[in-house]
């Protein structure tokens, strides 16, 4: 059986300017597959090829080959690319390609996108009929793995950004945005983020409010909101479900008595403000109030934070599963290799038994049935007796990955062949 | 009472409850199915009552009262605690266990009442099953109720650590809320069904019997709840707290007050 080899760059390795010269449409993929395998580099192989990575996961025919076919390839300043390159064998490419695929190895680890870009890579390859019995076995455990990783561990949970913080806070108290409507008072950067991101959630309805009307109907029309004077937003606390402020204004602009109003129009339905203005925007007394829920940036900030170290405890989570499929893979590759030596062994083991028989023929002829059968059997047994032992340390070897035990046992038989 | 399914049934309900409390030594396996294992746990609790009330081993007591409850109990965790609710189990599955725990170890006493009563007629299994419909109603309500606190604490003492891992505050407010009109409608229906029952089998006026009337003054506790929520909006930690002292009022009415009073509720 081949050997398993992954080589390519990715945003780890390699500047943007250098990526963008190696990445390739499915079209040019399909053209290097036909290429790889027509020219004799590699009996199997497929490409994954993003923004961020170009990889090709191949069962080599001839490294060289593969090497030369990189060499083609040429940097923005007409540099060898083989500084940004990395190549992996066996264990090391199974696990590479499992890390890839569960997004452990992306710029924003956990993101989702990169497993359906792998599943294509797949399928492409498969179109290409560019994969063999070892690449399918691999791909079809890369898909399983990834889902694990997913699964199991919290990895595509949490999100990055102070505008995503918002929408976690806002979902722990409403559970989905759909139905909710909210308002923005102010235009300031951070309020900003936090409304796009919510609009991104799926909030039903913004609406706009800042001192300068024109300002407003801009912001208004980027996130497909409505502007209203800021004159009225007193008005329009009693309708919402979210409160976002962002204004330069040095002192609160919304108290507990608007607050207090407005939950009475809302018959006390939850009210969620986040104050991102620094001096405050909104009076701090008012997270008092049962029903009103008032975050500040530094609430936010340590919700990032918390979200950050989840991340890091999943990412530690999921490295560990993915290393151990990566052996427990190669373990299982090994021992249908092993499998089939045993098969040859056996089978040729059998052979020289019939063949030691048949030399002695003449003599065994004169015997009687009873005596024939009792040769046969005794033949049969020593045969089995005497390849037990290293059966069953191939087998063994085989599951503990022990390559040096397998090759030092199989020599004898490799050497009968010849 | 049949001790051993019961016991088998207990030991179920300990392997839900083991499955959300400790998800780090339960298999991945198990834990998925943590519902299906919940289901079978209830059908088999189901039929051990069923079996008694057709075996005629059945009398309506204590213990019996106490399993019926810690069955509801599940019934609600079953309808309930998965996807996003999926932390209820941990206050639902503790509750049906001390429940089913508590009816294998109490002295077997019955409802006197009824011996004395001319026939259990028709009306008995009526009456008694609205008012265990209702108590897991009001027992659901509550243990949503206890989650609504604790993550509205979280929230406003800026505690993130389980940001996202928890219900939301709308879902489980919505939750406590519909349980506990559940509960209320159950428990008006029982207490007619109660009035049904000792027109029919009861000589004495019952009206003035202690159970009763504390279990109107209960009645009456839910009725303020939720009128306070359809009239005036009042939700959240308002409906909360009703419902987590509403509750212990109701479980107090279920076993201690029998002790303590004469009624014609009385266990023998």
């Amino acid at each position: 059986m081949g050997e398993l080899l992954a080589v390519g760059l990715s945003h780890h390795t390699a500047p943007v300017d250098v990526r963008e010269r190696m990445a390739m449409d499915e079209g040019r993929v399909r053209e290097r597959l036909q290429r790889l395998r027509g020219e004799g580099a590699c009996e199997e192989a497929f490409i994954v090829s993003t923004c961020n990575r170009v990889e090709l996961y191949a069962v080599p025919r001839s490294v060289p080959l593969i090497r030369a076919w990189m060499g083609e390839h040429r940097g923005p300043n007409g540099e060898s690319i083989e500084k940004y390159l990395y190549w992996h064998r066996n264990e090391a490419a199974v696990r590479h390609l499992f890390r890839v695929a569960s997004s452990l190895d992306s710029l924003v680890v956990g993101e989702p996108q990169i497993l359906g870009q792998v599943k294509n890579a797949v399928r492409v390859a498969e179109e290409s009929r560019s994969l063999g019995y070892l690449l399918q076995r691999l791909t079809r455990q890369t898909l399983s793995v990834a889902k694990r990783v997913r699964t199991e561990t919290r990895i595509g949970e949490s999100r990055v950004g102070v505008g995503n913080a918002g929408v976690d806070l806002a979902l722990q108290i409403f559970g989905g945005l759909g139905d909710k409507r909210a308002l923005l008072v102010g235009v300031g950067e951070m309020g900003r983020q936090v409304a796009r991101a919510m609009v991104g959630a799926g909030l039903n309805e913004l609406i706009v409010a800042n001192r300068t009307y024109d300002r407003s109907v801009e912001v208004a029309a980027e996130f497909g909101g409505t502007a209203i004077a800021y004159e009225r937003m007193h008005e329009y606390l009693g309708q919402v479900d979210v409160v976002i402020t962002a204004t330069g204004a040095t002192r609160p602009i919304i108290g507990p008595d608007d607050v207090y109003r407005a939950l009475k129009v809302r018959r006390y339905r939850p009210l969620f403000m986040v104050d991102l203005s620094v001096p405050r925007n909104i009076d701090p007394a008012i997270d008092d109030i049962e029903e009103a829920f008032l975050f500040n940036v530094d609430d936010l900030t340590r919700v990032m934070d918390a979200g950050r170290r989840e991340r890091e405890i999943a990412a530690e989570a999921a490295v560990a599963l993915v290393n151990d499929e990566a052996s427990r893979f190669m373990a299982r590759l090994s021992e249908i290799e092993v499998g089939q030596h045993i098969g040859a062994i056996t089978r040729r083991a059998e052979q020289i038994r019939i063949e030691e028989l048949m030399r002695s023929s003449k003599v065994l002829d004169q015997l009687d049935d009873k005596q024939r059968k009792a040769v046969e059997s005794m033949t049969r047994a020593m045969v089995k007796k005497l390849l037990h032992g290293q059966i069953n340390t191939l087998r063994s070897a085989a599951r503990e990955g022990e390559s040096e035990v397998i090759e030092t046992l199989l020599k004898p038989w490799r050497e009968d062949d010849s | 009472m049949e001790r051993i399914p019961y016991i088998a049934v207990l030991v179920l309900y300990s392997v839900v409850l083991l499955a959300h409390l400790l998800p780090a030594v339960v298999p991945a396996a198990l834990r998925e199915r943590v519902r299906l294992v919940a289901a079978v746990a209830a059908v088999l609790h189901i039929a051990t009552l069923v079996e008694g009330a057709v075996f005629g081993t059945w009398e309506p007591g204590l213990q019996e009262a106490l399993s019926a409850c810690s069955l509801g109990v599940m019934v609600a965790y079953i309808a309930v605690a998965h996807g996003a609710q999926r932390a209820l189990g941990i206050l639902l599955a503790p509750l049906a266990i001390v429940s089913l725990g508590t009816a294998l170890v109490v002295p077997n006493a019955t409802v006197t009442a009824l011996d004395e009563a001319s026939a259990v007629n028709m009306w008995l299994p009526v009456h008694l099953g609205l008012l265990l419909a209702g108590v897991a109603g009001f027992a659901l309500s509550s243990a949503v109720g206890v989650l609504y606190l604790y993550v509205r604490d979280a929230l406003k003492k800026k505690r993130f650590g389980r940001i996202g891992r928890l219900p939301s505050l709308e879902s489980l407010d919505r939750i406590q809320f519909r349980s506990m009109l559940f509960g209320f409608i159950a428990l008006t229906l029982g207490i007619g069904a109660g009035g049904a029952l000792a027109t029919a089998s009861l000589q004495q006026s019952w009206a003035l019997d202690p159970k009763v009337l504390y279990t109107l003054a209960v009645w009456f506790w839910y009725f303020v709840a939720l009128q306070a929520r359809l009239v005036l909006g009042r939700r959240g930690r308002w409906t909360a707290n009703f419902s987590i002292v509403g509750f212990g009022a109701m479980v107090f009415s279920l076993i201690g007050l029998n002790f303590l009073l004469q009624s014609w509720h009385s266990y023998g």
